[in-house]
């Protein structure tokens, strides 16, 4: 360590880590940032849902609708974020967390539709006869069948989702949106290694425990698939 | 009491019927076996009298009333519906999934619970080791006896069954018939039921339904008709070249007026009175001798080769030709 600080002192180049800075930004900056972060994606996810699910039950309904469905999921999918930010922009939407979220959504659509089809699609079909043939209607059927048997893959597709936005919401700084993004973007502005890096671990981190709790929750709302008891 | 009358479906997008004018009626009580070569109709005809399938033409009555006298989901909890796949939930206990059409109806708690104990009891499984696992956690036979538990959670008149015991090896099929046949015995359910398999509908139908391509029913008669008088080149060679064997599968050895053993039975094989004439035939012509003992409420009687020949020639033993 001796060597590299000692080059870092001569050349008076800033440290990789400032923990000074760190304790003395911690709460009037790091905290409100990762805080931001936490509320864009959740939004997000929470927006997309909202719209992806009855559009997923709709697709799976009714087989017509899920083509264009996808194509105009998937192209929203594969414009690049930065540039999908900045036609929001000048598309008059005001810089700051609403384009972001728009885009956000945008983003997660299409595995969330996909995932909530092949949920629904998964259900046994002799398990939708027989709840038929016992006088369900077809909302319980939907609800008391098709939902629950679907729900560990849609909670699988919300993981992908999340992991996803979590990671192209830090982008979203660049158009004022908040979020860890901030400190990156900030970083980089000021050359200062410790904002990036702390945006970066933060963001790394966020996307990894929730990527682990969406997977308990997987887990979870599958009880009848765990190994034999007998 | 279910009546077909003058019912045939075509299937949208067809011009040809898949059932074809059918007409029978199933008496209360009574299983009707629906039986037929593969794509004759017959799971058709059957998803027709709950609805599942609507009639093109003609219509299914059911005590009396047609049943389009009520909406479809109404219907259905009231008929009794069991099916090859089973189709249990896989994300509900057993005891949910027997439960289901007495939540449906809004039965209370403690009743469903009280039912559901009874009916794992009544097909052989005890409700303290199964209630609370999942269909996954079950054999294929413990599973189609809870299919059957199910169909007969809300006690419907009418059951509906396709195939119910046909995703089992040889020995549980076997066994679920046996057992089903027992507890019919008591239940007395009107019921329709599926198979392709003619040994299965000569042991479970009171009647047979004979369907051939295209859905016309070619012969709808009790089992020994069937066996004694079919009606058609159809119907005899559907039935098979061992129908004759097939009726002895259908008389039990204490059924037989049997003469009694005056001494010397020592050597001569013994024979349970429970077993069909086709096994008691078995065992006789495997023993290598011309008749056995038969004990009979404790008297012993002789079983000869006339006795089952008698049998084979009482009533019309008809050459294939004759209409019922
Ligand atoms: N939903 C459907 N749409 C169009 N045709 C159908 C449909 N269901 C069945 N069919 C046709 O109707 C005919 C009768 O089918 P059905 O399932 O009633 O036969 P099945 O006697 O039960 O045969 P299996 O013994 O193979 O089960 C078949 O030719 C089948 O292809
Ligand atoms: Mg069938």
């Amino acid at each position: 360590m001796s060597d590299l600080a000692l080059l870092q002192d001569v050349i008076g180049e800033p440290k990789l880590i400032d923990w000074n800075w760190l304790k003395d930004n911690f709460w009037e900056y790091i905290v409100p940032a990762f805080q931001g972060h936490i509320f864009l994606s959740s939004i997000s996810i929470a927006i997309a849902l909202v719209i992806a699910l009855p559009v997923g039950i709709l697709c799976a309904r009714y087989r017509k609708a899920y083509p264009p469905v996808t194509v105009v999921t998937g192209i929203l999918y594969s414009i690049p974020s930065l540039a999908l930010f900045a036609i929001l922009v000048a598309a008059g939407v005001n810089v700051g967390p609403t384009p972001v979220i728009i885009a956000l959504v945008a983003y997660s659509l299409l595995i969330l539709i996909r995932n909530t089809v092949a949920g629904i699609d998964a259900v046994p079909p002799e398990t939708i006869d027989a709840a038929r043939g016992m006088g369900l209607t077809s909302r319980q059927i939907l609800f008391r069948v098709e939902l629950p048997l679907a729900l560990p893959i849609i909670v699988a597709g919300i993981r992908i989702a999340t992991v996803t936005i979590i990671g192209i919401a830090t982008i979203g700084a660049y158009i004022h949106g908040g979020g860890l993004g901030q400190l990156i973007f900030d970083g980089i502005n000021r050359q200062f290694p410790t904002m990036i890096i702390a945006g970066a671990v933060l963001a790394t981190a966020l996307a990894i425990f929730a990527d682990v709790v969406l997977l308990g929750l997987e887990r979870y709302l599958r009880p009848w698939a765990r190994a034999r008891r007998a | 009491m279910i009546e077909f009358r003058h019912v045939s479906k075509t299937y949208a997008g067809s011009d040809r019927p898949v059932v074809n004018d059918l007409s029978f009626e199933v008496l209360d009580g009574e299983i009707c076996v629906l039986v037929g070569p593969s794509g004759c109709g017959k799971t058709t005809s059957m998803r027709m009298v709950n609805r599942l399938i609507e009639i093109t033409e003609g219509e299914i009555l059911i005590d009396g009333e047609p049943n389009t006298s009520m909406s479809g989901t109404q219907l259905r909890r009231k008929i009794g519906y069991a099916i090859q796949q089973i189709g249990l939930f896989p994300h509900r206990t057993i005891a949910d999934n027997i439960g289901t059409v007495p939540n449906l109806l809004g039965w209370e708690k403690g009743r469903i619970r009280e039912r559901v104990n009874d009916l794992l009891d009544l097909v052989g499984l005890s409700p303290d080791e199964y209630r609370d696992r999942y269909p996954a956690e079950l054999s294929g036979g413990q599973q189609q006896r809870v299919g059957v538990a199910r169909a007969l959670a809300a006690d419907p008149p009418i059951m509906l069954m396709d195939e119910p015991f046909g995703a089992v090896d040889p020995i549980t099929r076997e066994r679920l018939q046996d057992e089903f046949l027992h507890i019919q015995e008591d239940i007395k359910k009107t019921i329709v039921f599926v198979t392709h398999d003619i040994d299965e509908a000569i042991k479970m139908g009171d009647k047979i339904a004979i369907l051939k391509q295209g859905g016309v029913l070619a012969q709808y008669d009790t089992p020994q008709t069937i066996l004694s008088r079919p009606n058609s080149e159809f119907v005899s060679s559907f039935v098979g070249g061992d129908r004759l064997l097939k009726r002895l599968s259908l008389t039990r050895v204490s059924e037989l007026d049997l003469g009694p053993a005056n001494g010397g039975t020592d050597g001569l094989p013994r024979i349970s009175d429970g077993l069909t004439v086709r096994d008691a035939l078995s065992e006789l012509m495997g023993s290598g001798q011309s008749k056995a003992v038969v004990e009979k409420d404790g008297e012993k009687k002789l079983l000869t080769f006339q006795d089952i020949e008698a049998l084979t020639s009482s009533g019309a033993m008809g050459g294939g030709k004759r209409s019922a």
